[in-house]
């Protein structure tokens, strides 16, 4: 049990004035995801007479890591917004940035069933899914996207995220330039190489959309029955903001998760998936915004761990999973080279 | 070539051992291995230096790159990658290859602001350079334990 426990099930007991009794029988602090701090909770609640074992996920802001500087604010007003959306995001009811609570701010939502199938090779060498796992959960996964890239998110009171038009593929890279820069390590010349060409290549975007950011093999929630196996939730929104939905299908594509197999996210062909989004959206995946977020997918990726190592050296974090990504780059800059064409030409 | 310091790395792994894995360990000859495992980590610290082979690599291969991107410029950005490779110190080993590198990405920048005809014959030595100490830096790596940490 987590030492938080105790300080969750207080804050559970003031949070569902309608319930006789809380208890927390479990608290664990997940292994997975390597940003924010996330406690996996099991709470017994008492209503009416009758005790019903409930489950959340507190996510806490952490002292220092690999998206800081951290405000879980504008994640946690999305994913409430999206509370009763048929897209499959947690219900996220709870925000708390009072220090006397937990220390520093956590949003609470509803543990969503599933396990989340990471991108390794696995014993088959294929990734976490065999062929018919992959034929079921593809669509799900298009339809999903789909669905985020159509929400309104006017409607939805989400421009507080900041519109930024055209300019959207401008407004990342400029956003990821400077936390590269903040990571005060000298520029590799594999990432410099990189950002010179996304300077020249800047696209305009035609349409803005809700971009969930981290969309991909590795945040999605599935529950698996004999025969069967369903996508129940889109999980860490903490890159969540409005601009190009070519953004979101890039990083889904990328390398990055495909686990040593040719197929995106594990599941097909990149080719397939965009060709599918395409069908579902009825947008066109223009080639050379495609091309941009494929190469800014890169930079992003290698700014996040190199952020992550940076607070290591700082000392700011122990947290020695941080300083395995200096064991993680150098595939990083394999990719940006195959992407970029000049390690093909070695 | 790794942005933590040798030292850095090993306090982290002292420290990880110490704080987070000894007091969930009962066993006592377990934590009498891992007290071990902590007293060995605090000896290496300060009699181990990186690998010199690596970074001559490296630095061999970046000075020759960019002799060659010298000689396909002209002017002002040639004086430049010159300038750039006569600054990098000849040893020590780390020394030089960090300096090289950080004249490799001067000379992209260099080309970046050329016409791509004029910096093309320039960058091709470089891009053959990039590829290759890529494959150096992948080649030493050991299979990742990414997953098994994740998963805990």
């Amino acid at each position: 049990m987590d030492p938080l426990a105790p300080r969750i099930e207080h804050f559970l007991r003031t949070h569902l004035p309608d319930a006789e009794a809380v208890r927390v029988v479990a608290c664990e602090r997940s292994t997975e995801g390597f940003s924010q701090e996330t406690f996996v909770v099991e709470a017994d609640v008492m209503r009416d007479g009758r005790t019903i074992r409930q489950g959340w996920v507190a996510k806490r802001e952490p002292i220092a890591g690999l998206l800081e500087p951290y405000d879980l604010e504008p994640e946690f007003r999305v994913l409430h917004a999206l509370t009763d959306d048929p897209l499959p995001s947690p219900p996220t009811p709870w925000f708390e940035r009072d220090p006397q609570v937990l220390e520093r701010p956590f949003y609470v939502m509803e543990r969503l069933a599933g396990d989340v199938p990471v991108p390794a090779p696995g014993p088959s060498g294929q990734g976490p899914f065999d062929d018919a796992e992959r034929a079921q959960l593809l669509p799900a996964v298009i339809d999903t996207l789909a669905r985020l890239h159509a929400i309104d998110w006017r409607a939805r009171g989400l421009d507080f995220l900041g519109d930024p038009g055209p300019d959207a593929a401008r407004r990342e890279l400029t956003r990821w330039e400077s936390r590269l820069a903040a990571t005060g390590f000298a520029l590799d010349p594999s990432l410099a190489e990189a950002l010179h060409w996304l300077r020249a290549h800047v696209p305009a975007v035609p349409i803005v959309t809700l971009v969930h950011g981290d969309f991909r093999l590795g945040n999605f929630l599935v529950v698996r029955e004999p025969g069967s196996i369903r996508l129940t939730g889109i999980l860490d929104w903490e890159m969540v903001h409005l601009g190009d939905p070519l953004e979101d299908v890039a990083w889904c594509i990328s390398p990055l998760w495909r686990a040593g197999t040719p197929l995106a996210s594990c599941l097909c062909p990149p080719e397939e998936f965009v060709s599918r989004w395409e069908a579902a959206t009825g947008h066109r995946a223009d080639a050379a915004r495609l091309g941009f977020w494929s190469v800014l997918a890169l930079v992003k990726m290698s700014t996040i761990m190199l952020t992550g190592l940076r607070a290591f050296q700082d000392g700011r974090t122990t947290d020695l999973r941080m300083a395995i990504f200096d064991n993680q780059l150098p595939y990083l800059y394999a990719m940006l080279g195959s992407v970029r064409g000049w390690l093909a030409a070695a | 070539m790794p942005h933590l310091a040798l030292d850095t790395v090993i306090d982290g792994l002292i420290r990880t051992l110490r704080d987070t894995v000894l007091p969930a360990v009962q066993e006592r000859f377990a934590r009498g291995q891992l007290f071990a495992a902590i007293d060995i980590l605090h000896n290496l610290r300060d009699r181990i230096e990186p690998l010199a082979a690596l970074a001559t690599a490296e630095a061999d291969s970046a000075a020759a790159a960019l002799r060659e991107a010298a000689a396909a410029l002209e002017g002002a950005p040639r004086a430049t990658v010159e300038a750039a490779l006569i600054a990098a110190p000849l040893a020590p080993p780390l020394a030089r290859a960090t300096a090289l590198r950080a004249a490799v990405t001067t000379t992209l920048a260099v080309l970046a602001q050329l016409p791509a005809g004029t910096a093309a014959q320039a960058r091709l030595p470089l891009e053959r350079h990039l590829a290759a100490q890529v494959m150096r830096d992948v080649m030493v790596l050991k299979p990742s334990l990414l997953e098994e940490i994740s998963k805990g």
